[in-house]
């Protein structure tokens, strides 16, 4: 009892003292040390007794932990470690070389391995990640084309969820559009509007910082936001309860959210990114129509729906469940041809490349890019360990002397064997050590420019074993050969030095050259192809001009009416050059309509992007007329269309101008609708064809209508602007929409950086590669450096008696150069087919693409050739330009 | 003969546990040099030192009894041994005559 009143030593110190203290001295020494430490409890303080405690038995390590006589370490294994920090302070230039290009590779594989498990973790910090699916709805099309959507219609989700006890809870997230947010007029921003059930937060494992998470989403007109939203808005997190004036608009008056819960950001690794959720609840309220939607829908796309199953082994069984289970409730009016499965939450972020609507996964990543990232990392811990290998081996047969004494003095082939794995192992530990303490200095770096979370501490215990035990394992394999080679050797040879290091007895190490350098051939022209890629989409013509051009997102009403009016405020100021307003733009970043069109009277039509525009789009956008007329202004050319060429060709038209054409659906991402009427409409013109969307994908046909069409209304005005002063032009601008609209701000994009947006992440991607290639180069280098120096080393008398008997440094450097540039030679030989195939693949991934010609890979040749000459040059004229006197007077 | 080596501080310690006699252990023997000396010593280099007396077979220890304090730990007692007692006195000596002759070379 009263013991527990009695102060007590720092745990930690006691622990330590029992770990290393000596058992025969343990019982006096913790006796001495609690005896002193109740002591300085009462004559001074706790706080100094506990100090005086630690202090104390740090300092017995010394004395007494050497007492604790250990058996791990034998005589002889000591004695190898020794001779292994001797060997490396012997040899400081190879030790440094060997060291840092260990530790390059290391330092690579270890950062790769962090980005590949990053992308494998994705959404698996979910306890029940294994449990959790989402819906796929498949539908066969008119066409017999096979449609995978992410969403599902609204009743899938909950009535399967009721009807199966296989479903232990569903959820359903749906993204619609977007509003503006912010109490501060001066501080308000664009939100995407996300809807969820109330049970997200019990459903995934998303904390939240303030609230409950039970109830927070239950109510109407209550949001949850992220922190970092908190922030941007309110300047603190400590928002809970507070309001929030939006956008949205019932009975004429902007509707106030309450905020009831604050969650922490979303993980990176999560491919469920938004900043604010609001309650299912509010939605009937401010749209009649969705109170409809949730009630009796079982036809649309629009909820991602997911089931967290009981056991995951049920999946396949649940699965024609669900497809009966709508198919029962289909509307007779339409034909169900549909199929659902279920794809699970870890596969999403991976495998989710054909499904439409998976743009709630901005972060997907093609598999293809992850398995090349992985397949580098081994390549280059590969290309380390070949080097290491090289150099030791080299370095081994400048150690004849020490092997031999070892022989003759009775050493075993399996003693020397070990000497030379010890070496491996120890400048192993020490790269390890050191890329360790470089990934954790530049990791902040790299986050930044990989937009990610990566932690040496985020790596589970298996993976961080696996990768120790790849890095060990390659040390010991590295190690093997040297140790091999001088394992064969007579002591009588070792003791003379009269190893034969002739030409005749390096082919291996000549073949570890070779495939270093076809592997830095191929990195270098595979990097070449990328920027060529990269360069060719950013300067292909695609038909329209995006230079100079502003576009305005149209985010209000008030933006929205008379825009005729409204393009001749945004027209005023003197740089606008014109002003034009349509449903969607070039580049479009939002879902944009697909409308099926057919000549009249015919069955079956053809998917077009479907765009409403005024007059002046084609102008603004430097469209070229082909034929006909371009539209009027005035409401009078409501039924008429314009088509592209490409449009025209698809449909079989021959005489375009003045026949009619049909349109019966429009598509919204995976939703179809049938128009109430088909819509029928004359066309007047024909354009010059041009790219809609990102160089990946095929040029599509366009069907132009007027702005404001039943389909549609309009979202964007784009003004040709001419001026050296943007931030002017801007300003201005942001004065006009102010006076239109005060509420909410101006939203505006350069067409041009937006289509540079598309490749983004394949320059991030280009600039990766350019990175390793320069590391498996670098690398490279090192060890044609290393094996330079050695063939020197070793023929340091025969370049004396040639300079001797007359021969330049010329002719030394070219004869010792010549055979490690045809090494070079037979490397590019082998890197240009592996690199073609290898480009071809990642080509494929864009519509519009450059066959890589020749050219790249010569270059790429050269480039190699050229670094690799300058190594060898370096090293060789140095040796050919010595007095011979000093090479041959030794001796 | 054989050379004496004896630091200072185990000089100290060793004089600590001749007068202790009976009751030198790490803490008494430490606590007595502090009061003593005035400087600050720590446990672990008391302990080093004795060690080190130990092998130099000045000083010979056995353990107490177990008591109620210390949480029924025992406590190694120390005792001088002759050889310690002897170089104690050696070194006084040798100090002794050297004092000596000082004060005679200032006297004379």
């Amino acid at each position: 009892m009263e013991q527990k009143q009695i102060p007590q030593p720092p745990a930690w110190a006691k622990k330590l003292l029992r770990l290393y203290c000596d058992p025969r001295f343990l019982e006096e020494v913790e006796g001495d040390l609690e005896e002193e430490f109740l002591y300085q409890c009462n004559k001074a303080s706790v706080s100094k007794a506990r100090w005086d405690y630690s202090r104390s038995v740090l300092g017995f390590i010394k004395p007494f932990a050497n007492r604790k006589k250990s058996n791990l370490v034998s005589p002889m294994l000591s004695n190898h470690f020794k001779i292994s920090f001797r060997q490396l302070m012997k040899n400081k230039t190879f030790s440094f070389i060997n060291i840092s290009g260990l530790t390059l590779g290391f330092l690579c594989f270890i950062l790769l391995t962090l980005y590949v498990h990053d992308e494998l973790s994705f959404d698996l910090f979910h306890k029940d990640s294994s449990r959790i699916y989402r819906v796929l709805q498949h539908e066969k099309m008119d066409d017999g084309v096979m449609r995978h959507v992410a969403t599902t219609a609204a009743l899938v989700g909950p009535e399967a969820a009721a009807q199966f006890p296989e479903i232990e809870s569903s959820l359903r997230i749906s993204s619609i559009g977007r509003l503006t947010m912010g109490n501060d007029p001066a501080n308000r921003g664009y939100e995407v509007i996300t809807i969820t059930d109330p049970n997200i937060f019990s459903f995934f494992d998303f904390p939240l910082l303030a609230g409950d998470p039970k109830t927070a989403l239950v109510p109407p007109d209550v949001i949850v936001v992220s922190e970092s939203l908190a922030r941007k808005y309110f300047g603190t997190a400590d928002v809970l309860g507070k309001r929030m004036w939006t956008s949205i608009v019932r009975n004429d008056k902007p509707v106030e959210f309450t905020i009831s819960g604050v969650m922490k950001d979303f993980p990176k690794n999560s491919f469920i990114q938004f900043d604010v959720i609001f309650s299912d609840s509010s939605w009937p309220s401010m749209f009649p129509w969705y109170q409809d939607l949730i009630s009796s829908d079982w036809v649309s796309n629009t909820y991602l729906t997911f089931l967290k199953l009981r056991d995951p082994a049920t999946q396949h069984s649940v699965e024609p469940g669900i497809t009966q289970l709508v198919k029962d409730h289909y509307p007779a009016t339409r034909a169900f041809k549909s199929e659902f499965t279920l794809q699970p939450l870890s596969d999403i972020h991976l495998n989710s490349a054909n499904i439409q609507d998976s743009d709630a996964a901005p972060n997907g990543m093609n598999p293809f890019y992850l398995y090349m990232f992985a397949g580098i990392g081994f390549l280059l811990l590969l290309i380390a360990c070949l080097n290491y290998m090289n150099l030791s081996t080299a370095a081994a047969l400048k150690r004849t002397r020490e092997i031999g004494t070892r022989k003759t003095l009775g050493a075993q082939r399996m003693q020397l064997i070990t000497q030379f794995i010890t070496d491996s192992v120890v400048l192993s530990a020490i790269a390890l050590v050191l890329a360790l303490i470089i990934i954790q200095i530049i990791l902040p770096a790299v986050n930044q420019f990989t937009d990610k979370e990566l932690a040496l501490t985020s790596l589970p215990l298996a993976w961080a074993a696996g990768i120790l035990g790849v890095l060990f394992i390659a040390a010991i394999l590295a190690a093997l050969y040297p140790a091999f080679i001088t394992a064969r050797m007579t002591p009588a040879d070792a003791l003379k030095k009269e190893i034969r290091v002739g030409n005749s007895r390096l082919p291996l190490r000549k073949m570890l050259v070779v495939a270093q350098f076809t592997i830095s051939i191929i990195m270098i022209s595979s990097t070449l192809v990328i920027y060529e890629q990269l360069d060719y989409l950013r300067n292909k013509d695609i038909g329209i001009e995006t230079e100079n051009l502003v576009v305005i997102d149209i985010n209000s009403g008030r933006l929205r009416r008379n825009f005729e009016s409204i393009k001749a405020e945004f027209g005023s100021p003197s740089e606008v050059i014109s002003v034009s307003t349509s449903t969607r733009v070039p580049g479009e970043w939002k879902s944009f309509p697909v409308a099926t069109v057919r000549p009249q009277g015919e069955p079956i039509g053809k998917e077009m992007i479907y765009v409403g525009v005024d007059n002046d789009f084609l102008t603004t956008y430097d469209i070229k007329l082909k034929e006909g007329r371009n539209f009027n202004t005035g409401p009078a050319d409501s039924t008429k269309v314009i088509l592209t060429e490409l449009a025209v060709k698809q449909l079989g038209l021959t005489n375009p101008v003045g026949q009619i054409v049909e349109i019966p659906t429009v598509r919204w991402g995976g939703s179809i609708e049938a128009l109430e009427n088909v819509f029928r409409a004359e066309v007047v013109g024909v354009v010059e064809d041009f790219h809609f969307e990102s160089l990946r994908t095929d040029m599509k046909p366009i069907i132009f209508v007027a702005p404001n069409t039943p389909v549609q209304r309009i979202d964007y005005y784009t003004l040709k602007v001419k001026t050296n002063n943007w931030p002017g032009v801007i300003e201005k601008l942001q004065a006009i929409n102010n006076t239109i609209d005060p509420e909410n701000p101006l939203e505006y994009t350069f067409l041009d950086t937006r289509f540079e947006g598309f490749y983004k992440a394949d320059a991030q991607r280009g600039q990766i590669f350019l990175v390793f290639s320069l590391v498996v180069v670098l690398i490279a280098c090192m060890g044609l450096f290393a094996l330079v120096s050695f063939a020197v080393e070793t023929r340091v008398k025969e370049i004396g008696i040639r300079k001797v008997l007359g021969a330049s440094v010329h002719n030394i450097v070219g004869m010792i150069s010549k055979e490690f540039l045809m090494l070079i030679m037979i490397a590019c030989l082998l890197a240009v087919p592996v690199a073609y195939l290898f480009m071809q693949q990642w080509l494929r991934d864009f519509a519009y693409r450059i066959s890589p010609g020749i050219g790249v890979f010569v270059l790429a040749g050269l480039i190699i050739g050229l670094i690799a000459a300058i190594t060898i040059g370096l090293r060789t004229i140095r040796a050919a330009s010595v007095n011979p006197v000093k090479s041959l007077r030794s001796e | 003969m054989k050379r004496v080596s004896l630091g200072e501080f185990e000089e100290i310690v060793l004089l600590t546990v001749m007068l202790l006699e009976g009751n030198a252990y790490g803490v008494t023997i430490m606590h007595q040099i502090i009061e003593q000396t005035g400087r600050s010593v720590r446990l672990n280099q008391v302990h080093a030192s004795l060690q080190r007396l130990e092998d130099k077979g000045m000083i010979k220890s056995k353990m107490s009894a177990p008591t109620n304090e210390r949480g029924g730990r025992r406590k190694r007692l120390f005792t001088i041994t002759f050889y310690g007692q002897k170089t104690l006195e050696e070194i006084q000596a040798v100090r002794a005559n050297l004092w000596g002759m000082i004060s005679g070379l200032k006297n004379s």
